[in-house]
């Protein structure tokens, strides 16, 4: 029995520790590839989504807290970093119609603390917003949640002296490495998987499985939520920072509803609860999405001809997500007609 | 262990369970008869902190000293050493058999969260007697072999089984079981009954049950308390029981003609 026991467990952490070798192994050898600007990015944007979609399904797919509010909390990272990171000659030009605070204008500090103070704030702020929205459940904490990510998003706006309101910030160090976006998300990776097969992990799992029967053998639901959750925002805010790195520049208009959609997307589509599911949907969709770009541009091709649609590759994009999800749902019923009826040969036997 | 005072719970106009009383002594097996929509789950419900008593005290007394439990948390009456299944069976359905078990080890595990993320010593021991607890709890009710298996791939028995063994991996002094015998054949009824005399000797568990098979109750209930209708209507050795003639109304019906 003993040794049966050792075996699943060892049999769970060897799958997760060949995953981590080889993204580790695919950072490296993406790091020797000279590739051009373009491509650096969609991959460091990817990395970003896979730290994004990890945080978003320990929230949603581990602990089944269905929360819609990411996107504040990455706001809240973005313009952590952005006023930390830039110096105060760019915060003196930017700030033209009203002028930044002084205690903020002279802090200038090396990426690496910001994104950790970013992570931090917007931590803070997950865990004080958790408290009320917790007590909701399903639908009503999706829209609780969202309500607080807009109520985020109409203090930034309102916050000239920090956010330089609608006009957003510009003139953030950009910083263009595979290390700091792979790194980030090979951390990421790691966490999730130390945190995901310890038992306070697996905690989450059984709150998600059934809350009542999870109360009933110890388990304190409530407060297990709310670290879920403070967790999840700490990485949020993180993935926002690198955001503001990677691109240079934030305003307000950048953090709507459609990013918390894209990440569920991915969260979804890679499988809730699944750590590689998420990352190679992640890393999939983020690349589809800039790759079928050339399906909005003009075409001349055998006999298509367009002028350009705009618009179009979503259109694609949504019919490949149909036909994935129809074809996984055909899948799995058919995985699962086999287990029932050995289920009911056993029940039989009983 | 535990006693129930004049408790009532009303939810709007309806009153499931009024002005209830009783007492489980330390080691004993009590049923808890009556028809469907008695209050007997309502009852149960209360004494784990799932409803708060619209009135009442619930006084548990583990070792010689009295608390009061009335209205507690369900996890803090859980760490008290009071544990319960439930009707209609709740197992985490994702997980495996061991995990199951493995879950109700965490209410006695004092590592936080970062222990457990970075794997502190003292996490990896608690771990190791998690498992090893989880384990042995495992080949006690006989479910070793399907320990990898997901839960609710089990046959009915074997899942109230487990559900048995989730709640002892609390360390309970205390087990309500809600219907254990629901939907088991006579085979498994009778495998049952020896199974929760052995589990309480072995334990040294009080049993408090909900019951509707006849054969259980009367077979390993001590002392038997009948609801019908939130109300006591009975309460004694089966003996005196199945010869009430107010049991056997609630059960039968009277005929008024």
């Amino acid at each position: 029995m003993s040794f049966k026991l050792l075996k699943t467990n060892k049999q769970q952490v060897g799958k997760h520790l060949i995953g981590i070798a080889i993204f580790a192994l695919l950072l490296i050898v993406v790091n020797f590839i000279p590739f051009d600007d373009y491509y650096r990015k969609i991959m460091n944007l990817s990395f970003i989504y896979v730290t994004l979609g990890l945080s978003l399904n320990l929230i949603n797919g581990y602990t089944g807290l269905f929360s819609l509010g990411h996107y504040g909390f990455m706001a809240i990272g973005a313009y952590v970093v952005a006023v930390l990171t830039m110096s105060s000659e760019s915060k003196e030009a930017i700030f033209m119609i009203v002028p930044c605070y002084d205690w903020l204008k002279n802090i200038q500090m090396h990426y690496l603390p910001a994104l950790l103070l970013a992570g931090l704030v917007s931590a803070l702020l997950g865990f004080l917003i958790s408290l009320p929205v917790l007590r909701l459940n399903d639908d009503y904490l999706a829209i609780a949640s969202m309500g607080f990510a807009e109520i985020i998003l109409v203090l930034i706006r309102t916050q000239f002296r920090i956010t330089n309101g609608a006009l957003g910030l510009k003139g953030i160090p950009r910083i263009d490495s595979f290390w700091l976006y792979g790194g980030m998300a090979l951390l990421m990776i790691i966490f999730m998987v130390l945190l995901t097969t310890s038992r306070r992990g697996a905690a989450l799992e059984a709150i998600r499985e059934d809350e009542i029967a999870a109360s009933a053998v110890g388990i304190n639901a409530f407060s297990h939520k709310v670290v879920s959750f403070t967790i999840g925002s700490f990485w949020a805010g993180v993935g926002g920072g690198l955001m503001a790195t990677l691109i240079g520049t934030v305003n307000p208009m950048q953090f709507t509803f459609q990013l918390t959609f894209n990440i569920l997307l991915i969260v979804v589509l890679g499988g809730m609860g699944h750590i590689w599911g998420t990352v190679v949907s992640a890393i999939l969709v983020t690349s589809a999405m800039e790759i079928m770009r050339f399906l909005d541009e003009p075409m001349h091709f055998l006999f298509i001809h367009s002028d350009g649609l705009p618009g179009l590759r979503m259109v694609v994009l949504s019919a490949l997500l149909m036909i994935y999800v129809i074809i996984r749902a055909t899948n799995k019923k058919r995985k699962n007609k086999p287990a029932l009826s050995k289920k009911k040969m056993e029940a039989d036997h009983a | 262990m535990l006693k129930l005072e004049n408790i009532t719970m009303r939810f709007g106009g309806v009153v499931a369970v009024n002005n209830f009383s009783m007492h489980i002594e330390n080691n004993e097996i009590v049923g808890l008869i009556g028809p469907n929509g008695a209050g007997k789950t309502t009852a149960f419900n209360m004494v784990t902190g799932v409803y708060t008593p619209t009135e009442g005290k619930i006084i548990y007394t583990p070792e010689g000293k009295d608390i009061d439990i009335t209205g507690m948390k369900p996890e803090h009456i859980a760490d008290l050493g009071i544990c319960r299944t439930f009707q209609n069976i709740r197992l985490f359905k994702s997980m495996s058999v061991l995990d199951n078990v493995k879950i109700a080890g965490n209410l006695r595990m004092k590592s936080g969260w970062l222990e457990n993320v970075v794997r502190s010593p003292r996490y990896n021991h608690e771990r190791q007697i998690i498992d090893e607890k989880a384990a042995k709890l495992l080949e006690e009710v006989g479910l070793s072999e399907q320990a990898s298996d997901q839960s609710t791939s089990l046959p009915y028995g074997k899942q109230r089984r487990l559900e048995i063994a989730r709640a002892l991996a609390t360390d309970p002094k205390l087990l309500l079981l809600d219907e254990p015998a629901a939907g088991m054949n006579p085979q498994e009824t009778q495998e049952l009954m020896d199974f929760i005399r052995q589990i309480r000797d072995r334990y040294h568990l009080t049993i408090f049950l909900i019951e509707h098979h006849m054969d259980v109750v009367m077979g390993i209930c001590e002392r038997i308390y009948v609801l019908d209708h939130g109300n006591l209507i009975a309460n004694g050795v089966p003996a005196e029981i199945q010869s009430n003639k107010a049991v056997i109304e609630a059960y039968l019906g009277v005929d008024n003609a």
